[in-house]
């Protein structure tokens, strides 16, 4: 056992990470609201954890709490990200498709230029030493909190989406008009779809500082706006376990493939085009394709007596 | 072109006063007013183009008015936003049906009763919203009873017939609890039969929920048969309004359609 997480322990917390990245994308997107925004998010909630748990300033604060300084980074990463994905989400969700896509690569962007230049955030070196959380003594460790974060998600995700808010977001997804035109104010969901997306990424990304025990720009690129959605379309946009199958598969085929060297890039790509040719809906769309799902259950009480069927 | 004058039988709900909505150069609605009685039948028809649907648009918060004002109740309704339009107690339904095509038959109706249902995010991640959830789905499956598709509650809204897909917008639009329901052409696309009853089955449904109706109608016989009162609209302009079979005798009326066609 212990060899084994040995061995992948690393890879399995990577695929954990790029799930729950996915899943920071998900959210936005249940609203129909395409943001690639989560990068940006991850970045500033790793530099929040980073600069809690390195900056001399949050020295005294180290030494009161000892290990429960972790959950106040996550706390803390949570809450900064959720007030930036309101100041953020407000003005840009008057966007529209690409242009919503477009305004959040330049929050993505501009983020990362900001941090280049600061020095709270280490500059263009970015932040070096970051201690294990917990002082864990090995990476397949982290399995312990990056673990738990995907099962409350996955619950959280769930609950939601059986909900009032939950179906609120999918009536917007379908048709804003309409939903604003029964009584589903458009704005503030899309805001709070945005929000969570936000928290989610930012929390990811405090645990993720002392993963990899430094932190710097090139944490939140670009690339990874990309990358992610790629998580979320190959897998399925349309259920929750589309970006957590997609996030993993699209993180572990590569390092799989490791010993074919350059080819291995071929291949991802390769993967790439097949599924978005062959499976537009996503795996876990296509999926779900296959098994007819049964017609919903009448609740079990007798109808109201003046509920009779129509004639027309 | 001027308001009626409210009967002292019936109590007035909406108050039209000098609504106009501008395209540019062209005046979609121009300076229309009217009064609707508690009740009512109110039918709204036109040549293609005259506004009609402009005139839904602008009651709803679907589009800002360039001027003029409409009162619910009392309470002014231009300049609101839909889903506040939808709170005050006015739905809708659309001429080119917009249902979440994508979502069940039972889950559209799910989703419209969410301005008269309360549970935020937490209540819903925690679970405690079973009652309230009860409730919804409980309604959910009343309404599409009402019109007669809880056989197939589970089945993507975009797959009905023309015909189911105007009766399950009318049961959305139920599940807001309006007291004001306006049909946008609810006739159109529906076949001999289903249009034949459709006249009884909005009075059913006008009785059941008491509502007051605003109905726009290409269909002659059906209008003739339904409404209480008509008013006509061309170019913009309210031309005439009345009951029915005065409204056909019109002399304006009929230059309107034969100039029109
Ligand atoms: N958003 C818009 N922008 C510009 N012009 C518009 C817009 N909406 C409607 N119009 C114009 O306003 C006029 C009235 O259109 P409207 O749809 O209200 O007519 P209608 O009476 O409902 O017609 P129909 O019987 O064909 O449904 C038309 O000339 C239409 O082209
Ligand atoms: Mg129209």
């Amino acid at each position: 056992m212990s060899d084994f997480l040995q061995s992948y322990g690393f890879l399995i917390v990577t695929l954990i990470q790029a799930g729950l990245l996915g899943l920071s994308l998900y959210f936005p997107l249940m609203a129909g609201q395409l943001s690639l925004a989560s990068p940006g998010f991850y970045a500033l909630g790793g530099y929040v954890a980073a600069i809690m748990l390195t900056n001399p300033a949050f020295a005294g604060l180290r030494d009161t709490l000892g290990n429960g300084i972790f959950p106040l980074t996550w706390l803390a990463a949570g809450l900064l990200c959720a007030l930036a994905g309101v100041i953020v989400g407000v003005p840009a969700l008057r966007l529209r498709g690409i242009y919503l896509a477009l305004a959040t690569i330049a929050f993505v962007e501009i983020l990362r230029v900001v941090s280049l230049n600061l020095s709270i955030t280490g500059g263009a070196i970015g932040i070096f030493g970051i201690p294990q959380a917990f002082g864990f003594q090995d990476r397949w460790q982290y399995l312990l909190i990056f673990g738990p974060l995907l099962a409350l998600v996955l619950a959280f995700t769930y609950m939601l989406q059986k909900s009032r808010v939950g179906r609120a977001f999918r009536a917007i997804r379908e048709d804003e008009l309409a939903a604003d035109a029964m009584g589903v104010p458009p704005t503030q969901y899309k805001v709070l779809a945005f929000v969570i997306g936000a928290v989610i990424a930012g929390i990811v990304g405090s645990m993720s500082a002392p993963f990899l025990n430094t932190w710097n720009a090139k944490q939140g690129t670009f690339d990874a706006s990309i990358a992610i959605l790629a998580f979320v379309l190959i897998g399925g946009s349309r259920s929750m376990w589309g970006p957590v199958v997609g996030g993993a598969l699209l993180t572990a085929v590569p390092e799989l493939l490791r010993f074919l060297q350059d080819w291995r890039l071929v291949i991802n790509g390769l993967v790439l085009v097949i599924a978005s040719l062959y499976l537009p809906q996503g795996i876990v769309g296509a999926l779900a394709k296959l098994r007819k799902s049964p017609p919903p259950a009448r609740p079990p009480i007798a109808p109201a007596p003046d509920a009779k069927g129509g004639t027309l | 072109m001027t308001a009626a004058v409210p009967q002292p039988t019936s109590r007035t709900v909406l108050e039209a006063r000098n609504m106009t909505r501008r395209f540019g150069g062209l005046i979609a609605v121009n300076d229309v007013s009217f009064d609707v009685r508690e009740g009512e039948i109110f039918g709204l028809i036109g040549p293609n183009g005259a506004g009609k649907t402009t005139l839904f648009n602008l009651m709803t918060g679907l589009t800002p008015p360039s001027s003029g004002t409409l009162m619910y109740e009392g309470r002014p309704v231009l300049g609101l936003a839909p889903h506040r339009v939808a709170a005050l107690g006015m739905s809708r339904t659309f001429q080119n049906i917009r249902l979440f095509k994508a979502l069940s038959a039972l889950e559209n109706v799910k989703i419209a009763q969410h301005t008269r249902t309360h549970a935020g995010l937490w209540r819903g991640i925690f679970g405690a919203n079973r009652a309230e959830e009860a409730q919804v789905e409980r309604r959910a499956w009343e309404l599409l009873d009402l019109v007669g598709l809880s056989d197939r509650a589970g089945e993507e809204a975009g797959n009905f017939s023309y015909g189911d897909q105007r009766r399950l917008e009318i049961a959305r639009a139920l599940a807001t609890e309006p007291r004001v329901l306006l049909l946008d052409e609810p006739a159109a696309g529906m076949n001999t039969s289903e249009k034949g009853s459709l006249t009884a089955f909005i009075r059913e449904v006008r009785d059941k929920f008491d509502l007051t109706v605003m109905v726009i109608e290409h269909h002659v016989p059906l209008v003739m048969n339904l409404c209480d009162r008509v008013a006509v609209l061309n170019f913009g302009q309210l031309i005439a309004m009345g009951d029915p079979a005065s409204v056909q005798r019109d002399p304006k009326v009929i230059e309107a359609y034969l100039g029109g066609e």
